[in-house]
């Protein structure tokens, strides 16, 4: 087994003690560790980090509670918290069911819901080891993945010069559950969070730490759902995913690993909103939401579409 | 081997040694072999922290380089004081240390294949992905010590045939046995769940559900 070339590992007991490592560069903040652990051992990053900053010995970030109408969700909470918790599985079924898809039990023993919103692409370019395609994401100059083999990647076009996909689960139900994502500098609505940045998929900067998910209750008779496409029920990444939120006249649906950040589908939004839900409005609704897709040239990904306007079909019909 | 072999073999095996290695590094309470764990565990279990201070041994001064740092955890009810060198895998602690061999390496360090699963604080988690020196005051669990505590699944996997070479066994029979402490009563739908982090590259899947349910059917019986 390749193992990991020297750090040093802080445990940090504040959120503030971690920002401050963090500041100082060099440092990476790790909670799970199933991702940042893998991406460090094989070296997919130009620059190994010198300093591991663990934020899971930081007291108190590890709650699941319901507070005046809002679920809030510390950051420390593992996945598998969030897939066994009845509050959530009755009432967010959009998020119960996409923390329940998410990777394998073992990572969701392990990953947390923070770690999980916040993990890098999965592009193969970007994480061959030993940072043999010093990519767009990374700080280069090119995105290897637009000129070679980009059969998983964005159907709706590049972000930034960068057609890796956001790969997470939990996202888009964030997304269409109407989230906000609280940090040690600010409360962020969900569909604002991610953006393609070198290396990671947010918006943070640098020494921001996600401390909490809010998501407001879903109002009476609203109902939410999430459907993943993936080669295996287990362990894979989606190949596309999709959460919905429909009911009382408004629509939330949202689409992931079609494009670099969760990708909203507001076309679908209109075509649904305010309709009976039946095949016919829902099959209309997931053939808008693929309106403005645009494959790669070659058409090596444009496989992907059918799939992601049936992901959008599928998850509308299962908030009816 | 048996742990007694074992033992022997590395008391008047030449040169460095896996114990030698340990007693250099001065911080080693609990012993590598099983076979002593058992009264090394009852000497310690009150306050290992406060045996150190009064060992001899521990008074001089520790070769501890600059990333090293000292965890107590307790792997199959034993325990065990190490330093550790930040960059150190659970899973290198536990077979290169000490010498639980049941976590395997599979698919080299990247949480896909679940072979080398073991239950830390209950939890069944990939040890090749857990960071040594986060493991301080853990208690973990590895086949080697659900096979000695004579847990139905062991019989249960054996009357069921439910592996061919073996290599992907204890990470399943980990899994299992997190899932069985959890859920006394599961339905094959949670087996099927419970497992699927777990690959076995012989294909013997459709062995592991009636297997893990046979176990269950016998929890209380033994």
């Amino acid at each position: 087994m390749k193992t990991w070339k020297k750090f040093a590992h802080v445990n940090a007991k504040t959120v503030d003690e971690a920002a401050s490592i963090l500041r100082a560069g060099k440092a990476v903040a790790l909670s799970g560790g199933t991702d940042i652990l893998s991406a460090m051992r094989f070296e997919i990053l130009p620059n190994y980090p010198e300093v591991v900053v663990n934020l899971k010995s930081i007291p108190g970030l590890d709650y699941i509670k319901e507070e005046s109408g809002i679920l809030k969700i510390g950051a420390l909470v593992r996945m598998e918290d969030i897939v066994r918790n009845d509050t959530i599985k009755a009432k967010y079924v959009a998020l119960a069911e996409a923390a329940h898809r998410t990777a394998s039990p073992h990572i969701r023993e392990m990953g947390t819901i923070a770690g999980n919103i916040c993990q890098m692409p999965r592009c193969w370019y970007f994480r061959l080891p030993d940072n043999r395609f010093y990519c767009t994401r990374k700080g280069g100059k090119m995105c290897y993945a637009m000129a070679g083999e980009n059969r998983y990647h964005s159907i709706f076009g590049a972000l930034k010069a960068c057609i890796a996909v956001n790969a997470s689960d939990t996202a888009p139900a964030l997304v269409a559950l109407n989230a906000k994502i609280k940090t040690n500098k600010r409360l962020i609505e969900a569909e604002a969070f991610w953006d393609m940045n070198v290396p990671g998929s947010t918006v943070l900067a640098a020494d921001e730490i996600v401390t909490e998910i809010q998501i407001p209750a879903p109002a009476p008779g609203v109902k939410s759902s999430f459907i993943k496409f993936a080669i295996r029920k287990s362990i894979d990444f989606p190949i596309v995913n999709c959460a919905a939120m429909i009911g009382g006249g408004t629509a939330r649906i949202c689409l992931n690993a079609v494009y670099n950040k969760p990708y909203r589908a507001t076309a679908a939004e209109d075509a649904i909103k305010g309709k009976a839900i039946n095949e016919s409005s829902a099959d209309a609704a997931g053939a808008a939401a693929v309106s403005a897709a645009n494959p790669m040239p070659g058409d090596r990904n444009k496989w992907k579409i059918p799939i992601a306007k049936t992901m959008v079909k599928r998850s509308i019909l299962a908030c009816s | 081997m048996s742990e007694e072999e074992k033992n022997t073999e590395e008391a008047v095996k030449p040169g460095v040694s896996r114990r030698s290695f340990l007693k250099d590094a001065g911080l080693m309470i609990g012993a590598p072999g099983l076979g002593s764990i058992a009264a090394v565990a009852g000497q310690i279990a009150t306050s290992p922290k406060a045996e150190a201070a009064q060992s001899p041994n521990q008074t001089a001064p520790q070769k501890i380089t600059s990333t090293a740092t000292t965890i107590d955890l307790t792997v199959n009810g034993g325990k065990y004081r190490f330093a550790v060198e930040q960059n150190w895998s659970l899973r290198q602690l536990l077979r290169d240390q000490i010498g639980f061999t049941s976590p395997k390496d599979w698919c080299g360090g990247q949480g896909a294949c679940g072979s080398c699963t073991v239950i830390m604080n209950g939890r069944p988690v990939l040890s090749c992905m857990t960071l040594a020196c986060e493991c301080d005051g853990a208690v973990v669990e590895t086949a080697e010590g659900i096979a000695k505590a004579k847990h139905p699944i062991i019989q249960a996997y054996i009357n069921n045939n439910a592996f061919q070479c073996g290599y992907c066994t204890p990470g399943f029979v980990c899994t299992a046995k997190a899932l069985l402490d959890r859920n006394k009563k599961p339905t094959e739908a949670d087996v099927r769940d419970a497992l699927g982090g777990n690959l076995c590259r012989c294909a013997t899947y459709q062995r592991h559900p009636p297997a893990v349910l046979e176990a269950a059917a016998n929890l209380g019986k033994a």
